[in-house]
């Protein structure tokens, strides 16, 4: 966090009076954006067929979340840009969730995962959304005995695994091994960040130059993500379903007590401060992680709570630097950073960011639903 | 709690004089071994009745499928008529649904008697259990305070504002009020053919050893060789639910069991001499409470007394007081005459059952921006 704090008293100071850009991006040292390589695979975790197999299997069972109805797949939808195409994400029956569902496309890549970064890899993440009250509101015991009732699973995580009966934290493992194949490169931006000068159009060039210029996305949204993962207050405005919805309103509550804040904080909040769940200090509340923008022209709607529905609302939110909501205009806290600023595009500029966004997407990743095995009764016990 | 407990073990230890006694005379006197009306229970009447609401409410299950009252039905003296239970959506029960009349006298809970507290804890037990209810009990809390007839009623039951620590009380408060009424052996309007199962159990039969006091329970728990219900472990769904209990419960050698170790899952006795015993059961309502035994294999009261009548099942661990009784065919309907005469008022009525509509939506609270949350 005070590397992150560092940098952003340093860009801040950097912007102003600031006239070009360029050399405020030099004296950052901001990477660069580039083309996307290989995913990190975690020496603890390697990728083999059968465990990819077996994780594509349990990311479409839902006998992994509590009342055996939701999935992994159930708020990451392939036709849903691998999220869920609403404001909040779907929500364990009987609920709603409270945030946006993030892409699981190019999640390998990331340090951490969720919103906020709580989770610190994708097999933490898999737990922690099927275990979670509004998501999955699986119980590990339940989830572990169910996946031993099923023969092709013992099989394959036996010849995955090693192990004689399933072990539940191993689904996690097969799983994120399956979402280290969910990668999309090779984009347009990619090829033409390869040197193939002709993937992209010459408005999404353009676009191209004012990201790295005169709109400045370059100085969060860089290297081969086009995202720093550290956390800014943007000034999202909060979600007007809060207001309407009094599923939502048990959801919000909720968050509040399960994620642990002062009996003071829980009285008065009234909107998610983010990152501050993690760091508990009032400087960090509103802030979250620099989203990437690749597939980004499937996973709409966009930030945290979904509060944009297209592109073009998102480049015009920056264009007029940003906006307010409880955690930068004083309510309860002023932490907008500093980096976001009227940029002064024109429509058409708008129109070249938007088409050069555009160009992060690639085709679309469809894969083919796995058949899932039935249960069966355990074979007869054991004897020694 | 405690008090009621101490009372009771003496008069448990008693009982084996008694028997003896009762057996040689012959006299039949209701109110033998403890066994009398069990006393109604001043209760709250405010709380006794956000308790009657949140039993009958399915938002305190996870997925808001199920309530208390799912299993717990009032027709049935609070069971379901099901040899097992049906469980939370996504498992499927291994045991047969207990009664909860009288379950407020009670010294420990559920058939194998793992709580012996109050039934504060076992109503958290079975709201935040995974196969029961499922349910986050800070996400309960949270439905709980969008329904403003709740947030009236705890009000004005004096627990302020909708908590979870409150929902653990008022249930229990209801759970209070479930108290058998008007049972003929109570009500010393026995039938003849009653009178004399009476006598036969108190004397022959030998059951008052084990069914004992008011609730005609000793709390105690005995193996009897009940056989196994083969449904547990030829339904998938039932023996994994058993499994997930199991390995939570720490029960070695799990996957390879095919039996419920009962009474062993929180005894964990080294030698293994107290699996498949399980808590004598009450004996009230149990014309409203078939199948019987803690898995549902006896289908009637007939069914169930032959088989003490045989001298119960095969067992290793079976209890040695378990013996052929050598009761005759009109006996053994005799004691079933006096089963019976245990079975008083069905509690259906508005005094023990929430009968308005509870909404199964959330309502808005207005102002969301201006109020307290």
């Amino acid at each position: 966090m005070k590397h992150t704090k560092k940098i952003s008293a340093l860009l801040a100071g950097v912007f102003i009076g600031a006239t070009a850009i360029s050399v405020a991006q030099a004296e950052m040292k901001v990477p660069p954006l580039a083309p996307l390589g290989d995913p990190p695979i975690p020496l603890d975790n390697k990728q083999s067929e059968a465990k990819i197999k077996l994780g594509k299997m349990l990311f479409w069972d839902p006998r992994l979340g509590g009342d055996a109805s939701t999935a992994c797949v159930t708020c990451h939808e392939p036709d849903q840009g691998w999220g869920f195409a609403d404001a909040f994400s779907r929500g364990y029956p009987g609920t709603v969730h409270w945030r946006n569902s993030q892409t699981v496309i190019n999640s390998a890549y990331m340090a951490k995962l969720f919103w906020a970064g709580s989770a610190s890899s994708l097999e933490k993440q898999a737990k922690s959304a099927a275990t979670g009250a509004v998501a999955g509101n699986g119980e590990s015991d339940v989830m572990e005995a169910r996946l031993a009732f099923i023969p092709e699973y013992r099989k394959l995580f036996k010849e995955v695994f090693g192990t004689e009966w399933p072990l539940i934290s191993d689904a996690w493992k097969a799983i994120a091994s399956f979402e280290r194949t969910l990668i999309v490169k090779d984009t347009p931006v990619d090829k033409y960040l390869a040197g193939d000068k002709k993937a992209l159009t010459k408005q999404q060039v353009r676009g191209m130059e004012l990201f790295n210029g005169k709109a400045n996305c370059i100085a969060c949204h860089n290297g081969e993500l086009a995202s720093d993962q550290k956390y800014y207050n943007l000034g999202v405005p909060r979600p007007e379903r809060w207001e309407e919805d009094g599923l939502a309103q048990v959801t919000f509550r909720y968050e509040q007590y399960a994620k642990g804040v002062t009996q003071e904080m829980y009285r008065k909040i009234k909107d998610d401060p983010g990152f501050y769940y993690r760091s508990k200090e009032k400087s960090d509340m509103g802030k979250f992680r620099t989203a990437p923008l690749r597939y980004t022209k499937f996973t709409a709607p966009y930030m945290h709570n979904g509060a944009f529905w297209d592109l073009k609302e998102v480049v015009e939110f920056y264009n007029a630097g940003g906006g307010q909501n409880d955690f930068t205009d004083g309510t309860m806290a002023k932490n907008k950073t500093p980096l976001l600023k009227p940029l002064g595009l024109s429509e058409k500029e708008v129109g070249d960011l938007v088409a050069f966004l555009e160009g992060f997407s690639g085709e679309e990743l469809r894969v083919e639903a796995p058949k899932l095995p039935a249960y069966a009764p355990l074979p007869n016990p054991a004897t020694n | 709690m405690k008090g009621l407990s101490k009372k009771k073990s003496i008069a448990t230890a008693l009982f084996a004089g008694l028997i003896g006694t009762t057996a040689l005379s012959g006299v039949v006197v209701a109110g033998e071994n403890g066994h009398g009306p069990v006393k109604m229970i001043k209760v709250d009447a405010k709380k006794a009745a956000l308790g009657k609401r949140l039993f009958f409410d399915k938002k305190l299950s996870g997925d808001s499928a199920i309530s208390c009252a799912s299993c717990h039905q009032p027709d049935k003296a609070f069971t379901d008529g099901l040899a097992l239970s049906k469980a939370y959506p996504g498992s499927k029960g291994f045991r047969n649904t207990p009664t909860l009349m009288n379950t407020a006298v009670r010294e420990n809970w559920f058939h194998d008697g793992r709580l012996g507290t109050n039934l504060n804890d076992v109503t958290r037990e079975m709201i935040t259990e995974d196969y029961i209810m499922n349910m986050d009990m800070r996400l309960m809390q949270e439905r709980i305070k969008q329904d403003p007839v709740y947030v009236k009623m705890f009000k004005d039951a004096g627990y302020g504002e909708p908590s979870n620590g409150s929902v653990r009380k008022a249930i229990p408060e209801y759970l209070k009020t479930l108290t058998s009424r008007n049972a003929p052996f109570d009500a010393g309007k026995m039938s003849d053919a009653a009178k004399r199962g009476y006598g036969l159990f108190n004397g022959k039969a030998g059951c008052a050893s084990c069914h004992s006091g008011e609730n005609f329970t000793n709390y105690k728990a005995y193996n009897l060789g009940v056989p196994e219900n083969p449904e547990i472990w030829s339904d998938p769904m039932r023996n994994m639910t058993y499994v997930a209990f199991g390995m939570f419960m720490g029960i070695e050698n799990i996957m390879n069991i095919r039996r419920d170790v009962g009474a062993h899952i929180h005894r964990h006795k080294a030698d293994g001499s107290e699996i498949g015993t399980f808590i004598t059961p009450t004996l009230r309502e149990l014309k409203h409470t078939g199948p019987y035994m803690h898995n549902g294999m006896f289908k009637s009261l007939f069914e169930v007394v032959s088989f003490y009548n045989q001298g119960g099942g095969e067992d290793k661990n079976k209890s040695s007081s378990i013996k052929p009784l050598g009761l005759s065919f009109g006996e053994q309907q005799d004691l079933v005459a006096f089963l019976e005469s245990l079975s008083g008022d069905v509690l259906n009525t508005a005094d023990h059952v929430w009968k308005d509509k509870i909404p199964d939506n959330y309502a808005t609270i207005e102002n969301w921006r201006n109020v307290k949350n």
